[in-house]
């Protein structure tokens, strides 16, 4: 009977994931990502992975507010901060423990997701990158106002860590285990709610707002969805970053958490929702394994790396405008000889091209 | 009581007047022709009927209940659906989920019978305009004339009482004109409840299908009546071509 249950599976797996190109891709590559610690890396190593583990959360619910929905955020650091301040706080004045203030702090993130959502209506493009640049920074000055609740630039301390009772270099295993499933969970929803009906309804958003509401859609709701689906998935990544660092403070609402989802998104291809996943660990890997310890920029030139980041960044995008994970799956599909389809949609063609072929 | 009533609609640009004082109806089955010169104020009557705009004054009653102030996309699921004179695709998707868009609206997704799923449905709607050969090809790289018809499929899907066509023919081949002109003509035989507006420049083609024809001028009414009677009709002519010397 054992042997039955797992021929099926097999044959199941065979048929789902080897038979197609790219999930073969990601899943050898998730299966790389979860033997790494094996190999005994060096805890600098796991802690790069752990950081670009939670940066790839972050982008890919940009990705879906921005490169499916059309809803351009200059400002996403909000969620992210709000995420960590929220888990921090709730740790601070009820000594809740982390699997309770993280799904209180992820449904604050949504609620504020909605509100930021209805300002936001009404612009569209520049206007709307601009209004939801001031709301991190907003919420910065409340931060440095309120010291006493939100201790100013020093942040919210002590929060406490996911595995304190393991040793170290066990701890930081554990919790790249826990970010790389927490990744995994996100991206599989993020992804399959971009190529389910919903996710054609909010393309058909980005791609003329007027239609979209000449064929009967409820514009308003389905924005004010993709905001507050936006901002779970990035208040998450914000809750994960202050267990982890053990500290919330203003850094995570800055400009440059902001601009790190833009730059990585579009290295990775924006639109996409596995690009910026990919985009992540390709931003962690030249930022902090290539420039400081393959090739360490010196102390006296450390501005300069931020420089040298971006010349590798701008070469690259300029290199596959498209993304790194459309120039792969672009590939992959040359290889198959299929037709070029974008992937901003959903899956079904892919079954009816099959059965074309037949 | 008829299936759209427009009373004394009055819309205005500033000083311009592009809407004024028109009033007329539509009934079921009907098939309406409004014809009238550039700048005649036709597109702003759609826009108006269909919520994109509001009127500065007078009275839109879709079966017996007012529409004026709703947003368009209530306007949709009440049964009124309108097509624009510039093609508006949605350019990332394949041309079968631009179909999809509309069945996701809530009158859409009830008008999708219990058995087929919405994929299924979509197809179906395609398959009425002939487009199946081009549902998995992104709109981006889809013709004029098949995005022309596509915009059709889209309005269809949802299952309208009152289609609106903006210039339908616009920008089509006499051969592409024939078969959209076949389409209406099947849509109408299909379903005999259903009422058409047809916006249109191409008066050859209109001719030949409308039963009533109402034409604009400068945003006010100035005729209506059968096609043969407006094609004698002297202001009409006076309009199109300019007095008699």
């Amino acid at each position: 009977m054992v042997t039955s249950y797992l021929r099926r599976a097999h044959s199941s797996f065979a048929a789902h994931v080897v038979d197609i190109p790219p999930r073969l891709l990601a899943f050898l590559l998730l299966l790389l990502l979860a033997v790494l610690p094996v190999l005994n890396l060096n805890p600098y190593i796991i802690g790069i992975l752990i950081s670009a583990n939670v940066l790839a959360i972050f982008a890919a619910s940009w990705d879906l507010l921005v490169g499916r929905s059309g809803q351009m955020s200059l400002g996403h650091a909000l969620f992210f901060g709000i995420g960590a301040y929220s888990t921090a706080l709730l740790h601070k004045y009820y000594a809740l423990p982390a699997w309770i203030t993280i799904p209180i702090a992820v449904a604050i993130g949504t609620a504020v997701g909605v509100l930021i959502g209805f300002p936001c209506l009404r612009i569209k493009g520049p206007y709307l990158a601009l209004v939801t640049m001031a709301f991190p920074i907003i919420l910065t000055s409340v931060v440095y106002t309120l010291r006493d609740i939100f201790g100013g630039e020093f942040g919210v301390r002590n929060v406490p860590a996911f595995f304190p009772s393991l040793p170290i270099e066990q701890q930081k295993i554990a919790e790249y285990y826990l970010t790389l499933l927490m990744l995994f969970i996100s991206a599989t929803v993020l992804y399959k709610i971009a190529n389910s009906h919903t996710g054609i309804v909010f393309v058909s958003i980005l791609d003329d707002e007027l239609a979209a509401k000449a064929s009967g859609i409820n514009v308003t709701k389905y924005k004010l969805m993709a905001f507050a689906i936006s901002g779970l998935f990035a208040s998450l990544a914000g809750c994960l970053l202050a267990h982890l660092i053990r500290v919330a403070s203003p850094p995570t609402l800055s400009l440059t958490m902001s601009f790190s989802v833009v730059i990585v998104t579009f290295l990775g291809g924006i639109g996409t929702i596995y690009g910026p996943l990919l985009g992540a660990y390709i931003y962690y890997i030249i930022d902090r394994y290539i420039l400081t310890i393959v090739a360490p920029v010196p102390y006296e030139w450390i501005d300069a790396k931020l420089l040298i980041f971006t010349i590798i960044v701008a070469i690259l995008v300029i290199k596959w405008p498209r993304g790194l994970g459309r120039f792969v799956t672009d590939k992959l599909e040359d290889f198959e000889e299929a037709r070029d389809i974008d992937e901003r949609g959903p899956k079904i063609w892919k079954t009816y091209k099959k059965k074309e072929k037949k | 009581m008829h299936l759209l009533e427009v009373e004394n609609l009055n819309k205005s640009f500033g000083g311009l007047k592009a809407v004024n004082n028109v009033s007329f109806y539509i009934d079921e089955g009907e098939i309406v022709g409004i014809i009238g010169p550039n700048g005649a104020g036709k597109t702003t009557l759609f826009h108006l009927i269909s919520g994109f705009l509001k009127p500065n004054s007078g009275t839109m009653k879709f079966k017996g209940e007012n529409i004026v102030g709703l947003a368009p996309h209530k306007i949709v699921n009440n049964g009124i659906v309108r097509t624009f004179q510039v093609v508006r695709p949605f350019r990332h998707l394949p041309v079968i989920a631009n179909v999809m868009v509309a069945l996701k609206s809530p009158r859409g997704n009830k008008k999708i019978e219990w058995i087929k799923t919405i994929e299924r449905k979509a197809v179906d709607m395609l398959e009425d305009v002939g487009l199946t050969e081009l549902m998995l090809e992104p709109a981006e790289n889809v013709g004029h004339g098949d995005l022309k018809r596509l915009e059709m499929a889209r309005a269809l899907a949802t299952e309208p009482d009152l289609l609106m066509l903006d210039e339908p023919f616009g920008g089509l081949n006499p051969l592409e004109t024939d078969f959209l002109t076949k389409s209406i003509q099947r849509i109408h035989l299909d379903h005999p409840t259903r009422g058409i507006v047809i916006v249109e420049h191409k008066l050859y083609a209109l001719m030949k299908i409308v039963k009533r024809v109402i034409v604009l001028h400068q945003g006010a009414k100035i005729a209506e009546g059968k096609p043969e009677e407006i094609a004698k009709n002297k202001k009409v002519i006076e309009v199109y071509m300019g007095k008699a010397m």
